[in-house]
C-alpha cells in the first residue's frame, strides 16, 4: 500500500536485535544487575513487553515478519527449508524468495536510508536505500554486502558472518572467544556505517545470543555449571554494547526515544527431541516406499501427510504434490485426526503438544497456500524435528536449547506507540518502528 | 530488457579491458546485447587526435559517455573501459546516463609498475611519455563505486563474479533461474542448519 506522511518524519530510529533472547531472561538479568544498561533504559521509562512471534518460531520466519511487517502468508517464508513447488525436493528459501516489500524498501520510497547489519534471512544481499550486510544463513561475504564497495572495509575488520558451529560445539573456550569476536566485528561494522551512511534507520542484530543458547542453555540456569560465569559475562558484554549504541543514538537523534531492542523468539532448555514424522508414520498418516525412508522423494501414494522442520505438517494434497491423493473434501477430517494424534502424545505422562494451529487460521495472504496445513506448538523442553525414518518418537537431544513461540520481548522508548490492552506480537514492532519514523504502518 | 552502462575506471593496466571483455562474454551468453567501448580503441577512432590534457581527456570521456547513453537507452549494455581519471567527469556521466554502474578496478601503483604489461610505466617513469596517469597525471578514485575490484588480490573469476552478482542484485540483469545458491552453497547452508539443529 502507498505510504502517506501524517507528520514530519523524526530524524532517526535505531534497532538492536538480540536473536533468541527470552523476555524472562532479560527480566532476570536486569533484576540481577547482569544487564544494567538495558535496565537503565527500561527504568528511564521505556516499555518492556513480552511478545509472541511468528509460527513456526524460527529466525528466518520471525525476522522476515519483522522486516516486512507481514505474516508468513504474505511474505512467503515458512521455514529454513521448503520444497521446490510440485516436487519433494528440499529447497532453502533465500532473501530473494521474500514475496513482499521490506520496511527498508518502504522507507526507501520516502528517500529514507536504512542500514541493516546481520539480520537473518537477508542472504543474498539485495539493494536497499542504504546498506545491508546479510546475516544467517549467509555463506559468502561477497554475496552478503550491498553496496559491494563496503566489502573491502569488512575484510579490513576481519568481519565474520557467523561462528563455526562444528569448531565450538564441544569447546567452550572457543565458543566464548568466537561470540565476543562476533560482537566486536558487528560493532566495528556498525561504527563504519554509522559514520559513512546518512541513515534514518540503523539496525544491527546480535545472533551470538541464539548460538550460545543452542550450545549452552544449561549454563544459564545451572549456577554450578563450569561456564555459568562465562554465560553471564557474555550477556554483560551484550548489555554494554546495547548501552554504547543507545548512548550514541541519544547523542545523534532528534527523537532519542526511537530506540528499540527486540528478540525474534524465546528460548528454553531442551529435554527431548520429538520426531514428528515418526508420529505421523506410527498413526498411518505417513507411508514411505522405496529403499530409503529418509528421503521424502520416497513418499508413498498412500501417505496423507508429512512433516517439515521443525513443526510443520502438510497434507499430501492432490495437485500440490506429484503423488498426493488428498482431496479438499477430506482435508478437514484429516486435520482433525492428525491434531488429535499429536495432542494425545505423551512422554512419561506429560503432554508434549500444547496446541495445534491450522495454517488458515494463522496465515493470511497470497502465499498462504504454500504454507503448512498444521503447525504444532510444543511444551517447553520438547524440541520438534522433521527428520524422516527415525525409529523412535522421542530422541536424545543434540543441543541444549530450543526456541519458544512466546517469551520474546521488545523494549522501546516510544511508549506512545505501544498497543495497550492486549498482548503484543512481533508484528507490532515493525508497525511501531515505521510509525516512530513518521510513516503509516503498512499492516495497521 | 532495459540497457545500462557498466563503467570501468582505474589506472592504466589495472585490468579494465580484460574484465570488460570477460563480463561482456557472460552477458552475451545470457542473451543480452552488449557493446564494449574500450579506451584504447576509442582513441584510435572517434577520439583520434585528442591529447591527454585535462580538457582533451574530459572530451574523450564525454564522447564515450554520449555513445554509452545512446546504447543504454536502446536496450544495450554499454561497457566502457577507459581510465576516466576525473571524478567530476565520471559523476557527470552517471547523471547523464542514469542506469549507471561504476566499477573501480583498484591496483596499487607499485604493483602496476612491476606488472607493466605494455611497458608504458617504464617509459613514463623515464620521461618518454608525458601526462601518464598515475605517474605525472592525477587519478581520482571513485568515492562510492557500485563495485570495487582489487585486481592485485582477486582472480579474474572472482572479480567477474562480484560484478555479475552486483548487476543481479541491482536488478539490471535477470538471475539465472535456480542459481540462487550454488550446490556448494546449498551444502554449506545444510551443514549450518544441521549444526544448529534446525534440520
Amino acid at each position: 500500500m502507498a505510504l502517506k506522511w501524517f507528520q514530519q518524519p523524526s530524524e532517526r530510529a535505531c534497532v538492536v536485535g538480540l536473536d533468541g533472547v527470552p523476555f524472562s531472561m532479560v527480566k532476570r538479568f536486569v533484576a540481577e544487575g547482569v544487564m544494567p544498561r538495558l535496565g537503565a533504559i527500561i527504568a528511564s521509562g521505556a516499555a518492556f513487553r513480552e511478545t509472541t512471534v511468528s509460527l513456526p518460531e524460527i529466525s528466518s520466519v520471525s525476522w522476515s515478519s519483522f522486516m516486512t511487517g507481514k505474516n508468513p502468508g504474505e511474505h512467503g517464508i515458512f521455514g529454513f527449508t521448503d520444497l521446490h513447488p510440485g516436487t519433494y525436493t528440499q529447497s532453502f528459501p533465500s532473501f530473494r524468495d521474500l514475496k513482499c516489500d521490506t520496511i527498508w524498501d518502504r522507507l526507501g520510497e520516502q528517500k529514507m536510508r536504512s542500514v541493516v547489519i546481520n539480520q537473518p534471512a537477508t542472504y543474498p544481499a539485495r539493494p536497499v536505500h542504504g546498506a545491508l550486510v546479510s546475516g544467517f544463513v549467509a555463506v559468502h561475504l561477497d554475496k552478503s554486502v550491498f553496496p559491494a564497495r563496503y566489502l573491502r572495509q569488512l575484510r579490513e575488520i576481519n568481519y565474520e558472518i557467523d561462528l563455526d558451529a562444528e569448531l565450538v560445539r564441544d569447546n567452550p573456550t572457543a565458543l566464548f572467544r568466537a561470540l565476543h569476536e562476533l560482537l566486536r566485528v558487528r560493532e566495528a561494522l556498525m561504527d563504519i556505517l554509522w559514520k559513512e551512511e546518512k541513515w534514518n534507520l540503523m539496525e544491527v542484530v546480535i545472533t551470538g545470543t541464539d548460538r550460545l543458547h543452542h550450545f549452552m542453555m544449561d549454563a544459564y540456569e545451572d549456577t554450578a555449571h563450569p561456564n555459568h560465569k562465562d554465560f553471564l559475562d557474555y550477556y554483560r558484554a551484550v548489555d554494554a554494547f546495547v548501552g554504547r549504541v543507545h548512548d550514541r543514538f541519544v547523542a545523534d537523534a532528534s527523537e532519542p526515544r526511537n530506540f528499540f531492542v527486540l528478540s525474534d523468539h524465546g528460548f528454553c532448555r531442551t529435554h527431548h527431541e520429538v520426531n514428528i514424522n515418526t508420529v505421523l508414520a506410527q498413526h498411518g498418516f505417513l507411508k514411505m516406499s522405496g529403499d530409503d525412508p529418509k528421503r521424502l522423494e520416497n513418499i508413498s501414494e498412500a501417505a496423507v501427510a508429512f512433516g517439515l522442520d521443525p513443526s510443520r505438517i502438510y497434507l499430501h494434497r492432490r495437485g500440490r504434490y506429484p503423488r498426493g491423493g488428498v482431496d479438499d473434501s477430506r482435508a478437514d477430517a484429516l486435520m482433525n485426526e492428525i491434531s488429535e494424534a499429536f495432542l494425545a502424545l505423551r512422554h512419561d505422562g506429560e503432554q508434549i503438544i500444547r496446541k495445534v494451529f491450522r495454517g488458515r487460521d494463522v496465515y493470511s495472504g497470497a502465499a498462504s497456500a504454500n504454507g503448512p496445513d498444521l503447525i504444532l506448538l510444543t511444551k517447553a523442553g520438547f524440541d520438534l524435528k522433521g527428520r524422516l525414518g527415525a525409529p523412535d518418537v522421542i530422541a536424545t537431544r543434540r543441543l541444549q536449547g530450543m526456541h519458544t513461540w512466546d517469551d520474546a520481548f521488545v523494549v522501546t522508548g516510544r511508549t506512545d506507540l505501544v498497543p495497550h490492552g492486549r498482548e503484543l506480537t512481533l508484528l507490532d514492532v515493525p508497525a511501531m518502528l515505521v510509525a516512530s519514523l513518521g510513516l503509516e504502518p503498512a499492516h495497521a | 530488457m532495459k540497457g545500462f552502462t557498466l563503467w570501468f575506471t582505474g589506472l592504466p593496466s589495472s585490468g579494465k579491458s580484460t574484465l570488460a571483455r570477460r563480463v561482456e562474454q557472460v552477458l552475451l551468453e545470457r542473451g543480452m546485447n552488449v557493446e564494449v567501448l574500450d579506451g584504447d580503441e576509442v582513441r584510435e577512432t572517434f577520439s583520434k587526435g585528442l591529447g591527454f590534457s585535462k580538457e582533451d581527456r574530459d572530451t574523450n570521456i564525454r564522447r564515450i559517455g554520449f555513445v554509452a547513453k545512446l546504447l543504454s537507452r536502446n536496450g544495450t549494455v554499454a561497457i566502457t573501459a577507459a581510465i576516466s581519471p576525473y571524478r567530476e567527469t565520471r559523476d557527470e556521466m552517471r547523471k547523464a546516463i542514469g542506469r549507471f554502474v561504476e566499477v573501480y578496478v583498484q591496483c596499487p601503483i607499485d604493483v602496476l609498475k612491476e606488472r607493466d604489461v605494455k611497458g608504458l610505466y617504464k617509459k613514463a617513469l623515464a620521461g618518454e611519455i608525458k601526462h601518464f596517469t598515475g605517474v605525472d597525471d592525477p587519478y581520482e578514485a571513485p568515492a562510492k563505486p557500485e563495485v570495487l575490484v582489487e585486481s592485485d588480490r582477486e582472480s579474474e573469476e572472482q572479480s567477474v563474479a562480484k560484478i555479475i552478482t552486483t548487476l543481479e542484485t541491482l536488478g539490471y540483469i535477470p538471475r539465472v533461474p535456480g542459481t540462487d545458491y550454488s550446490p556448494a552453497e546449498e551444502e554449506a547452508i545444510k551443514t549450518r542448519l544441521k549444526d544448529l539443529g534446525y534440520i
